[in-house]
Order: structure tokens, then sequence, then C-alpha cells
């Protein structure tokens, strides 16, 4: 069994937008190893406060790892303060990645709110081989909450972005945008990440259309790797965890609670 | 140098274990020859039957500790010993099986299955998780010393293996119960559990936690688990196993000059996945440093001289 937890170099961390943050460590074992919807779990202090570490979806693992995160806790406003050559303390990567869309998927459609647009990108890396039109529905609170999109439409990926004030994109949430989505349950495949009462609405959306999909959820979490089950959710199989069991979950499994 | 230490006729080699319910069996996660160095490992509490547990949220980020409120979430005593065993026996570590039953009957149930020749052995000893129901005066056992001892009494009459009474924290005198385990026949007792607790979301006004009520502990926990731990050792005969927010080799030594036999490291191991190695490896390099040869001569050393 490989060490899961190591301490690697910050390479960088910068502010993107005024809600969101980057942070780029050298872990080489981690790019090897990590697949979409995957997490690291990282040590934010050196000290007893904040007490537990926090998870953070893979953003992208190219020469580098790379996690996409809002300072808006203790834990992430710590992890924001971090300079280039300091160190982080990971744990990772850990969780079940997403399924990847079956053969004859023509178009995959990412529906992402807020952070929920974390393991987005890693995906659409990886989906960029299977040679169908990807999609991203962003939806943000404000123009503060949209993070630049560049990275994904560099990659060929089709953007569409609603924003709550209309600052961005359209007006209103990310639901709006739906009519984007092809409703062909044989060729169309969806991933969402993002406030539950966001990935309710794709659920029940995919649900009317017959969809297939991915969710990727997320929950207070301790130990990451399934020991304590304090990161359990409710799905029509019981209760399951996020961290071992997850994030990655079909779409039609959980049962959330907007 | 020696670390053994012994629980009725079953010696550990070495005092560090884990606490119930924080050890993982990912087998994928863990590095079994670090895992092989602990002197035992302690699987998460099973139950007569499978246990779902409580509702989302469960745990809840507190100052230097957590609360949680999992609600024994298991599957069961027959596929524990199906499914989940099979792997924590391949870490060839003593086991410590903790068992929880919602009436005397199902303690004594668990016990029979755990007794049968089919099961294979394989473990060292039995806990009992006393925070459970004390039908008749609605606590929990382990917060009425005359339930304790009646229900330790009654599964050590039929126990193939060394009994073990992991005692709540949230009782009068800690002291008191303990007494009553080892009345009862316990050969050990493990202290503490988790403190109740409660925090609240002030935009909501609501509990933070699904369950609204739940358990603390971490290290916040530790001065007052470390305080229990002394005054049960000084009350009882058996062995004490400490437990209650140990992050580091000193705390554990902590609950070792205090007089506990063997120290469990809980909820540190959701932070820091090596914490009880590092224990274990700080509590030799400690010995070294100070020359002593046996950790017996550490067991329970705590100077009441003024100085």
């Amino acid at each position: 069994m490989e060490k899961i937890q190591n301490i690697y170099k910050v390479v960088s961390n910068e502010k993107l937008c005024p809600q969101f943050w980057r942070m780029t460590f050298d872990a080489p074992d981690i790019v090897r190893e990590v697949k979409p919807g995957q997490f690291v779990h990282i040590r934010t202090g050196e000290g007893l406060e904040p007490f537990f570490r926090r998870p953070f979806s893979v953003y992208r693992a190219q020469k580098y790892v790379e996690i996409f995160y809002e300072a808006v806790g203790p834990g992430t406003k710590l992890l924001s303060q971090k300079k280039k050559g300091d160190t982080v303390d990971v744990l990772g990567p850990v969780g079940t990645p997403f399924a990847l869309p079956p053969e004859g998927t023509k178009q995959v459609v990412m529906i992402a709110g807020g952070i929920g647009v974390a393991p987005m990108l890693i995906l659409s890396d990886v989906l960029k081989k299977k040679k169908c039109e990807l999609v991203l529905l962003y939806g943000g609170r404000t123009r503060g909450h949209v993070y630049p999109m560049q990275e994904f439409k560099d990659g060929g990926i089709k953007v569409f972005v609603a924003t709550d004030d209309g600052s961005v994109g359209i007006k209103g949430r990310v639901s709006a945008l739906f009519g984007k989505i092809r409703k062909d349950p044989q060729t169309t495949f969806l991933y969402t990440c993002g406030p539950d009462a966001m990935m309710a609405a794709v659920q029940d959306f995919a649900g009317q259309h017959n969809l297939r999909g991915q969710a990727a959820c997320e929950e207070i979490m301790a130990c990451a790797l399934g020991a304590c089950l304090g990161c359990s959710i409710e799905t029509k199989h019981g209760y399951r965890t996020v961290c071992y069991d997850g994030p990655a979950f079909d779409i039609h499994e959980v049962i959330f609670h907007p | 140098m020696n670390l053994s230490v012994k629980i009725a006729n079953v010696t550990f080699k070495n005092p560090v274990t884990v606490a119930s319910g924080t050890f993982g069996h990912a087998e994928k996660y863990y590095d079994l020859e670090e895992a092989k160095r602990l002197g035992a490992i302690v699987p998460k509490t099973v139950t007569f039957h499978p246990q779902a547990g409580n509702p989302p949220v469960r745990i809840f980020e507190t100052p230097s500790g957590m609360i949680n409120a999992i609600g024994i979430e298991n599957p069961g005593i027959d596929a524990f010993i199906a499914e989940k065993l099979p792997a924590f026996r391949k870490i060839g570590v003593p086991l410590i099986v903790s068992i929880l039953g919602h009436t005397p009957e199902q303690f004594v149930g668990i016990m029979e299955k755990l007794n049968s020749p089919a099961f294979g052995g394989g473990i060292a000893a039995v806990e009992l998780n006393l925070s459970c129901p004390n039908l008749k005066f609605q606590t929990l056992v382990a917060q009425d010393p005359q339930a304790t001892q009646a229900l330790v009494h009654k599964i050590k009459a039929i126990s193939k293996f060394p009994i073990i009474a992991k005692l709540s924290p949230n009782v009068t005198d800690i002291a008191v119960i303990a007494l009553a385990a080892q009345d009862g026949g316990a050969d050990a007792v493990s202290l503490v559990n988790t403190f109740n607790a409660m925090a609240v979301d002030v935009r909501t006004q609501r509990s933070r936690i699904g369950n609204f009520t739940g358990g603390l502990s971490g290290p916040a926990i530790r001065p007052m688990a470390v305080y229990m731990v002394h005054s049960v050792a000084k009350a009882v005969q058996v062995p004490v196993i400490g437990m209650g927010g140990i992050m580091t080799a000193d705390d554990a030594l902590e609950f070792l000059i205090a007089g506990a036999t063997m120290v469990a490291v809980g909820t540190a191991n959701f932070v820091n996945p090596r914490a009880p190695l590092e224990v274990l490896q700080g509590i030799e390099a400690y010995m070294r440093e100070h020359k002593i040869d046996d950790i017996k001569d550490i067991i329970g050393s705590l100077k009441y001289d003024k100085k």
C-alpha cells in the first residue's frame, strides 16, 4: 500500500477572483494516481485549531496538484495564507471517483454551483479524449463568485453562466440553463456538484427526462478514510459515507434535502 | 526494553491501542506493516442487529475536538463476523471486540456468537460498551452501578474472553461505576467514552447535530479524562485502559503516569492516521531518554510530594 499522507511543497497560492483561490502543490504521486471526483484531505493549521482536516476536490493534476477553494471559514482562511515554498500536510487521493460516461455518449453536461466547479476541470481533461460535446453550466451568486472560466473555454468546453443578480450571464439559477441539455437518455450524461438545492434540481430534471449522471456530494468530514462514518448522507440504499462510498454517487441514488 | 502489559491472562506487546469507532477497516488505506506494531486493535462497536445509525449531520468540529452522533452504525454481529472480522484478523494484532446490546439478552446473544466454536477465535478480549439503555431506569447502564455490575456479571459468566467494561464520563463519580464493574467480574475497565455535548447554529437556532445532541471527544476533554482515569486507577485493582484526547506520546504518558495500563488513541486518528504509531514511538523514546526498562515503571508513577 502506498503511503497516502505526505508533506508537499506549495508551488503557488493565488486569488482568482474575489471569492475563489487556487493552490498548487508539488505531489507527483498524487498526480499519478488521482481520478476525477477524488479529493485530498488537508491539514490547514499546525496545531489543534481548526481541528479537522479539510477536504478539497482535486481541480487539476497535470504537472502539479491544483485545488480550487473559497476562503470562508477558519480552515480555508488559514490555507489562503500559505505562500510558495510553504508545506502542506495532505492525505490522498481518497474517495470514489466519478464513473465515466458509457460508450455512445455524445453530450456531457457538467452542472456546477459556486465552489462545486472544483471537480469539473480534471473531469473535462479526461473527457476530452472521449470526443463528445462538453458543456459546463455554471451558477454563482454574483460577479465575485464567478471564476473566469477561461480554463474550461480553452479546453473547448462550452460554458454558460447564470448569476442570481444577473451580473454575469443570465439572471437566475443554473436551472435556467437546463435548455442546453439534450434530453436524450441514450447519448446525454450529466455531472453535478454544488449546493443541495441545485443538485436536487438536476436530479429532478434527470428523472423527468430519464437521463443518467453522477453527483459529487459534500458533508462535514473527519477522517476521510471511511473509518468514523461521520460524513454519511442519505441514499436510496441507506446511509453512505461521502469520503469512501463517494464523493461521486449515481445522481438518482442520493436523497437530497434542499 | 519491555513494553508488554497484561489484561487477565492476555499479554499485549505494548500498551497502545485505538478507541472503538476510530479505526477503519479500509485495507487499501492502512499500512498493515504500521498497524501490526500496535498493541491491540478495537473495531467499531457491533450490535446484535444491524444498525443504520443517525441521520446527518453526524459530526461537528468544536474547539480542540469534535461532537459526534454516529449512532453506532454497524452491520450487526453476523455480518461483522462474516465480512469485517477477516480483514482485522489479517492484521495479526490482538483484537478487542467492542459490543453493545440494547437489552442484556442481546449482549448475551452477541457473546454466544463470539464464544461459538464456529466463530474461530482470534480475539483477545471483549469490551462491553455500557453506554447502552438501562431500560429499567431510563438511563445508560454505565450511569447505574447496580446495572453495570449485573450486566458485567451476566456476560463475564458466559464469556470465553477477558471482559473490559467501557465507562461513560457522564456520571457523578466514575470510580463508583468502575468499582461496580470490578465487582461484576470485569477484567479491566476502559474510560472515558464521550462527554454529552451540543452545539447550536445561531443563525438557524437549530442544533448542529442531526441527532440533536452528541458526544464530545478530542483534546478538549483530555484533562477531564486524565482526572477520571486517575481516580478510577486509585479505586480499582484491575487494569485501566485510558483514553480521551490523546494526540501525542506525551498525552498518552499522562494517562500512563496517572495509572492507566493501556492507552487508546481515538479522535486523533481522524486528523493523523499515524497518530497511534507516533504515540508508540514517542513512548519508546521517552523510556530510552529516562532509562526506563519496563513500561510498568511508568504506570501509576504519579508523584504526590510537593516540589
